[in-house]
């Protein structure tokens, strides 16, 4: 009899599992549970679209339907699972029935931080967004055209993007973030200083140090945002809180979760009970440089860990690592990015750091378009191996973080990439590469030049 | 329902990254931080919990954090061999901090 594979959630962690599960075992019955209308979409895309960078929703879905019905996906659309049952090898969804399964991947993703406030009652009907499903995305977009003023709601990286967007649509945006800059859980103050000036010369009004208190509302809809610095008119609120594990159902059915909230793994993507895995945004993973966990990673890392747990839920052996966590993205004019910590993050943690900073060139000085690259490195002030890594720059930004995410990984040292090798072409590359420059810089505050 | 590794770990990071925003803040922007919210919980995070966390030597601080549930404590292959926030002693603290000071006094 056919192994029967289910998996619970269509994102890029559902069905990354859904495809490596068939591929590890094509015999094997594959059904994937999703509450929504669609499958395999990019919903990191949707600022994007609001921005009119992407004309349409249509390019986020990687495949149609009948795609994986073809593939032989039995896929479930709309059909929320109400609990799972370990013991009895089954899930049972919303409407009661049952359905068994001889393994199980959940990949149940995030749900948005509860604001807390009052006001929330409001709801999307109200003027109140969470940015997730694509089909309320695409209604949200024709609301936005009769939107005057916005509100986000925290700087978070999806607010950092939607900031972004929405001037781009001619609307008054205001960010408002309880923290004293943007993105401050994660970067540093000086690589955020060019994005928000950026944002400045876009009309975006930012209000930091500054707490959501209440949406208020009249006729059902939200007309204003109660913030401890004073009232904001306001349309529009995108409320961008952290991104929090959906590991509910895992977390009823006596499944271990960690102190993030999210589901403990081990390196097959394992849960504690047999016969479960699990991976995404629904999941904990050890971070490569501290060992601490964390969640709420990228698509990348998400569909990645998809397809070791399917993998080994079909009875094939793959294994995840410890993650180093590259980032990067665009905010305002800017790129920025970076590799497990800067310098706000590794002060919290107590990790020792010593720093080396530069601010080189994208290109020949000569050469047009040539852009400002800022980098800043972080080493272990022992054995000067990088420990972490933020940029700022016109370009070429990701491929530095990709860069110094494996170098991170390997051990790479200060002196390593003091006397690094670069490309030099001044279409293309600068006769000094500033990761060089930052880590020469780093050995010279370390007299060891 | 938050477990108590939940709990703490909310808490803890929400209060370590205050005062590490504090200090980026001072450092950066020239900013002195924002009064905080009062009350004697949050007091006692960032009157005692956040001056004792920091005044640990990262060894010890880190087998306390490694000692709490979750991902890190099941099998990954290369966890914990990272060089160099993985000590083997604690003996090497001292020379960090000296080193972090120096740091300190560059102002990066």
């Amino acid at each position: 009899m056919a192994r029967r594979i289910v998996v619970v959630g269509g994102g890029a962690a559902g069905i990354g599992a859904a495809g490596a599960a068939k591929a590890a075992d094509p015999t094997a019955s594959i059904q994937v549970f999703t509450e929504f209308e669609d499958v395999g979409y990019s919903p990191c895309g949707i600022p994007y679209v609001h921005g009119k960078e992407i004309p349409s929703f249509d390019s986020l879905l990687l495949q149609g339907k009948e795609y994986y019905a073809k593939a032989g996906f039995d896929i479930h659309y709309q059909t929320a699972v109400d609990k799972i049952d370990p013991g009895n090898k089954r899930i049972v969804l919303d409407d009661g029935e049952k359905v068994p399964y001889d393994r199980l991947v959940l990949a149940t993703g995030f749900t948005y931080a509860d604001p807390d406030v009052p006001g929330l009652e409001l709801g999307s009907k109200g003027g109140l967004y969470f940015v997730k499903n694509i089909r309320r995305a695409m209604e949200w977009d024709k609301y936005l055209d009769t939107v005057k003023q916005a509100v986000v709601q925290e700087a978070s990286p999806l607010g950092l993007e939607m900031t972004t967007a929405l001037p781009h649509r001619g609307i008054e945006t205001h960010l408002v973030d309880p923290h004293p800059w943007a993105l401050a859980e994660v970067a540093d103050p000086d690589i955020m200083q060019p994005v928000q000036d950026s944002w400045e010369e876009a009309g975006v009004k930012m209000h930091f140090n500054t707490k959501v208190e209440a949406y208020l509302g009249e006729n059902g809809k939200v007309r204003a945002v109660k913030t401890s610095e004073g009232e904001i008119p306001a349309q529009l609120v995108v409320i961008c809180t952290h991104k929090r594990p959906n590991a509910q159902l895992a977390q009823e059915a006596g499944i271990a979760i960690g102190s993030t909230g999210g589901i403990v793994v081990d390196e097959r993507m394992a849960t504690s009970t047999e016969g479960v895995w699990a991976a995404g945004d629904c999941v904990e993973l050890p971070h490569g440089v501290s060992s601490v966990p964390i969640q709420g990673l990228s698509g990348s890392h998400a569909y990645a860990q998809g397809k070791v747990a399917g993998t080994n839920a079909a009875g094939g052996r793959r294994r995840y690592q410890p993650v180093f966590v590259p980032w990067g993205m665009v905010a305002g004019k800017w790129m920025i990015g970076g590799v497990s910590f800067g310098e706000t993050l590794a002060t919290a943690l107590g990790i020792p750091f010593v720093v080396g900073v530069a601010t080189g060139i994208s290109r020949a000085r000569y050469y047009p378009e040539m852009k400002q690259v800022r980098v800043k490195l972080l080493a272990d002030p022992r054995t000067l191996r990088l420990i972490g890594a933020q940029m700022v720059g016109g370009e070429g930004i990701k491929e530095r973080a990709d860069f110094l995410g494996m170098a991170v990984r390997k051990g790479i040292t200060l002196e390593d990439l003091a006397t690094m090798e670069n490309v030099y072409s001044p279409p293309i590359g600068a006769l000094n590469e500033p990761i060089a420059i930052a880590a020469q810089n780093g050995l010279a505050e370390l007299g060891r030049t | 329902v938050s477990s108590p590794s939940q709990w703490l770990r909310r808490n803890s990071e929400r209060f370590l990254l205050e005062a590490a925003q504090a200090d980026m803040a001072r450092r950066y922007l020239g900013q002195m931080p924002e009064p905080p919210e009062g009350g004697i919980v949050p007091a006692f995070w960032r009157r005692i919990f956040v001056p004792v966390y920091r005044r640990i030597p990262w060894a010890i601080r880190r087998r306390l954090i490694l000692a709490m549930p979750g991902s890190h404590r099941r099998p990954w292959r290369g966890l914990g061999t990272f060089g160099s926030v993985a000590p083997p002693s604690s003996e090497w603290t001292a020379p960090l901090q000296a080193t972090e000071g120096r740091h300190e006094q560059g102002g990066s």
